[in-house]
């Protein structure tokens, strides 16, 4: 299609050049065009949090962002938390200590959320973490550990 | 292929031991983004397909003018019943003999609101999705029945095979000193994974690969196989991971037919992933079901009969059956009972299977109603259950192999603090918030299907593990490196596991909580014989360190040989490969019975569910069971509830990883509380739509419902169910959970609300 758009996007520190047409979400632009799978397209109308990675340092949903809306702006992904081979981020160690997960499918949401949640200084109480983690939906069910190793991962973080 | 590796080291040496609480071996791939699930892959060439659907619940399509679709730009085909390719109808899951008639995924005839009418095919997904906004469709509308509450959908019809019964049930209810009667309802409820359904479906000749989050990618395989006249092994299912499931991955759907269709016809792979909304008609999740129920009792409250009858939901055109009596049937000591079942047909989707269809809806039925009788004959909940304890299962008159459930109702019961409860509705009460108290069981069977896995030992000592087996989040990774690592006598770490894939060797239905005892069981024998084999080698083989010993037998831990007269001497194992010149020991086993083991039986065991046994197949009867005590809290002025604290215990056996075992049945409490507060399929009565089709109007908990949860295990290894002695996990946890906070509720109001979800309506 013609209506292409030419666009240049900082992903995990690293420059990409795109051509998308316009409407292009940044979730499709992330998965389909620069193969970072790691971050969900759960329900593609801002409901799940599957999709949450990080622009500017604020956790987004970028199902509801165009990948246009991006130019410019530092975005990271679950891929760009910590470097492949190296250590974990204290809340990825948690998740997996605590067994915060099933399926896994919701899981670069809920950390990305979780990292957030921590540096916004929102993870002071069991009941704060639950409420400010609630933009992320597990079916599987794993809350209870989701909150344990938030809880966690704040004291190493902080 | 994916491989999952154990190289990262965690926990104790002895978590890697079968029972030990081993972290996830998949888990490093899901925290980093590296896990590959289906429908992230990109062969070259790969187009988009999106779905048009029927807007109207009943009648036929007249006109489809794809015109405009046909002309906007990426567009490559846009099928419709009159072009798509056509293929045959596929043996059911049953394993019935197909018709010979073609099979039409997209319709004509509608019979539900979302019904797939045409899919458009273009180059980008933005292109297909606007491209399907521009299908007009011209129908001929009859008015719907929209569901079992509308009364033209009258009574249904009777499903003989469900009845239940013995002794005279309603003889004994006309004179029993105390009789209550009620009915149970439960709304339509839906599966809800997060990662949505869909396929990338590649045709290369006559071989078709499927990238497609699957169940069962035996039983899917062969329906796909049918579909198009190709053989079984020609078709290629990868489902590496799985974004949950919960019962709605486990069997071919229309839109997997219409993707490959597609994707013959335009010989291009095609990726058809569909929308959330789509997942609320695309298949089915639990039917809505009513029960009625009478409990005829003597004065002190022990159980003289139970009448139930009972009903779900099916589509106009197929035959959906909730078995609403499984939990009845079982739960109590009743020398009289009557069981039976309806289905109505309405303008629905056929439904499908929802984490412990029957057994849900059914433990919603009996556990508030003996809760009601415990309140008429004035007696603790809790005692009500130990009075009318069965002993033995009541209905197939045998013995329980297990049933740990009056250690169940102790350990729960002491850990909660059930004493404290005040005995009189509407008596504890904090503020504005008033508190209750409830409690009740639930049960899972054991169901068994033999199982087949491929162990080998390679000549760097890496023992690798094969299954077509899948891991949507139970952990079957995990505890399959773990049967490994116990039988062979390896690190847990040595051990690699392959899964999802049709080309490695056969597994069942992952349904019906199985596949953790017939995998590990499977797993097991093979990797027992593998053992053999290599201790056969180490005392054999002339070039063998071990040779000269001329031992009997040889033991291996650690990954380390060594012979019972030499301790102190012990070799690796991939030194004695070296030494023997061996690349690999392989052992491919399955826990068929000699029956079973031709080619034509091998096949239809892992693609069809004909050879499953019933829980009561044998000499005893094989059940999981748990209680739930629950808190909850409710606003006076308000009539929202919360569960504030619960406290389950639970028997399934021997637990093969009591970490993971414990986030499933977590998950299944948590799913339970949805059930019991939030989740309800709103249907439009006027015209048949799902109204809530999406995750901002259909509720399901978040993280701010859910309230710390204790879960206790009080099972212990039984061996008539498994080879292991594991017994039903998954599924189990959830029954038993939308009655218990019923029953807190009542306690809490004096209200009881028998129609679910408990909304705050149904308490102000």
């Amino acid at each position: 299609m013609s209506n292409q758009t030419t666009i240049n996007l900082e992903i995990n520190g690293q420059a990409h050049t795109l051509a998308v047409e316009p409407r292009v979400t940044l979730l499709d632009a992330l998965r389909d065009h620069l193969e970072l799978t790691g971050t969900k397209k759960g329900c593609d109308q801002g409901q799940c949090g599957a999709c949450t990675v990080h622009v500017d340092g604020e956790r987004v949903l970028s199902c509801l962002t165009l990948a246009v809306q991006v130019e410019g702006r530092a975005v990271t992904t679950i891929e760009g938390l910590s470097d492949p081979g190296a250590e974990l981020h204290p809340v990825q160690s948690a998740f997996l200590e605590h067994d915060a997960f099933q399926c896994g499918y919701c899981t670069p949401g809920q950390i990305m959320s979780a990292v957030s949640c921590i540096r916004e200084g929102h993870a002071g109480s069991d009941d704060e973490i639950r409420e400010y983690m609630s933009g992320n939906l597990c079916r599987c069910g794993a809350y209870p550990h989701i909150v344990e190793a938030v809880r966690e991962a704040a004291k190493v973080m902080s | 292929m994916t491989i999952v590796d154990t190289k990262m080291k965690r926990g104790d040496a002895s978590d890697g031991l079968l029972g030990g609480r081993l972290a996830r071996i998949d888990g490093p791939a899901k925290i980093t983004g590296a896990a590959d699930y289906a429908m992230e892959h990109s062969p070259e060439g790969m187009v988009y397909a999106v779905i048009v659907d029927s807007t109207i619940a009943s009648g036929r399509v007249v006109a489809i003018d794809t015109s405009a679709a046909e002309a906007y730009p990426g567009v490559l085909v846009v099928l419709t019943p009159d072009n798509a390719l056509p293929i045959k109808t596929a043996t059911d899951w049953t394993g019935a003999p197909p018709p010979a008639v073609p099979y039409e995924p997209l319709a004509r005839e509608i019979t539900f609101a979302g019904q797939h009418i045409a899919a458009v095919i273009a180059e980008t997904f933005e292109q297909a999705t606007a491209a399907a906004a521009l299908v007009k469709v011209t129908y001929e509308e009859t008015a719907p029945i929209s569901s079992f509450d509308d009364p033209r959908s009258g009574e249904g019809y009777p499903i003989d095979m469900m009845t239940k019964e013995w002794g005279d049930a309603d003889a004994a209810l006309a004179i029993a000193p105390v009789r209550i009667e009620q009915e149970y309802k439960t709304p339509r409820e839906y599966n809800v994974p997060i990662e949505p359904h869909g396929l990338i479906a590649h045709w290369e000749g006559d071989m078709l690969t499927l990238w497609e989050p699957s169940q069962w990618i035996d039983g899917m395989s062969r329906t796909y196989a049918e579909w198009f006249s190709i053989p079984f092994e020609n078709v290629r299912m990868l489902s590496p991971y799985i974004g949950g499931g919960f019962g709605s991955k486990a069997l071919p759907t229309r839109y997997g037919a219409v993707a490959a269709i597609a994707a013959k016809m335009l010989d291009r792979p095609v990726k058809l992933a569909i929308t959330r909304p789509q997942t609320f008609t695309a298949f089915g999740g639990r039917p809505a079901t009513r029960q009625t129920i009478a409990l005829g009792a003597t004065r002190e409250g022990k159980l003289l009969s139970i009448v139930h009858r009972s009903a779900n939901e099916t589509s106009m055109d197929d035959v959906a059956i909730e078995p609403l009596g499984s939990v009845t049937s079982i739960m109590y000591a009743v020398p009289n009972f009557s069981s039976r079942q309806n289905i109505v047909p309405v303008n629905t989707v056929k439904p499908g299977a929802l984490r412990a269809p029957g057994e849900n809806p059914s433990a919603f039925g009996i556990e508030c109603a003996i809760d009601e009788l415990a309140y008429e004959v004035g007696i603790d909940p809790l005692d009500i259950r130990l009075l009318n304890y069965a002993e033995e299962d009541p209905h197939a008159k045998k013995p329980w192999s297990t049933r740990r459930l009056r250690e169940a109702y102790a350990a729960g019961a002491e850990a909660f603090g059930w004493a404290k409860r005040s005995p009189s509705v509407r008596s504890m009460r904090e503020g504005k918030q008033l508190i209750g108290y409830g409690v009740a069981a639930g049960t899972y069977p054991v169901r068994r299907t033999p199982g087949e896995a491929m162990v080998r030992i390679l000549s760097n000592g890496t023992i690798e593990v094969a299954s077509s087996g899948i891991d949507m989040g139970q952990g079957t990774y995990t505890i399959l490196a773990q049967t490994a690592a116990e039988a062979i006598g390896v690190p847990v770490e040595t051990v690699v596991v392959k899964l999802g894939d049709s080309s490695l060797p056969r597994a069942p239905v992952a349904g019906g909580s199985q596949l953790a005892n017939l995998m590990t069981g499977a797993v097991h024998v093979a990797a027992l014989a593998a053992r053999d084999e290599l201790i056969g080698l180490a005392i054999n083989d002339p070039n063998s360190p071990f040779r000269d010993l001329q031992a009997n037998t040889l033991t291996i831990e650690g990954g380390q040989m060594s012979s019972p007269r030499d301790a102190g001497s012990s070799v690796a194992i991939a030194e004695v490969m070296r030494r023997t010149g061996r690349n690999s020991i392989e052992a491919l086993r399955n826990t068929l019975p000699e029956n079973l083991r031709n080619k034509d039986d091998h096949f239809r065991n892992f693609t069809t569910i004909s050879t499953m046994l019933s829980p009561t197949e044998g000499d005893y009867s094989m059940h999981s069971w748990c209680v739930h005590f629950v808190e909850v809290r409710v606003d006076v002025d308000f009539g929202t509830v919360r569960v504030s604290r619960m406290v389950s215990a639970l028997d399934s056996g021997r637990l093969y990883n009591p970490k993971l075992a414990e986030s499933q049945w977590k998950g299944g409490i948590i799913m339970g509380i949805g059930q019991a507060l939030l989740e309800e399929g709103l249907v439009d009565q006027r015209n048949g739509h799902v109204m809530n089709n999406n995750l901002g109007d259909y509720l399901v908990p978040t993280n701010a419902d859910i309230p710390h949860l204790e879960v206790i295990s009080v099972g212990i290894p039984d061996t008539n169910a498994s080879i292991l002695g594991g017994k039903a996990v998954g599924e189990l946890a959830i029954v038993g959970v939308a009655p218990a906070i019923a029953n807190a509720v009542y306690h809490a109001t004096g209200i009881r609300v028998r129609d679910l979800p408990i909304t705050l309506e149904k308490l102000i």
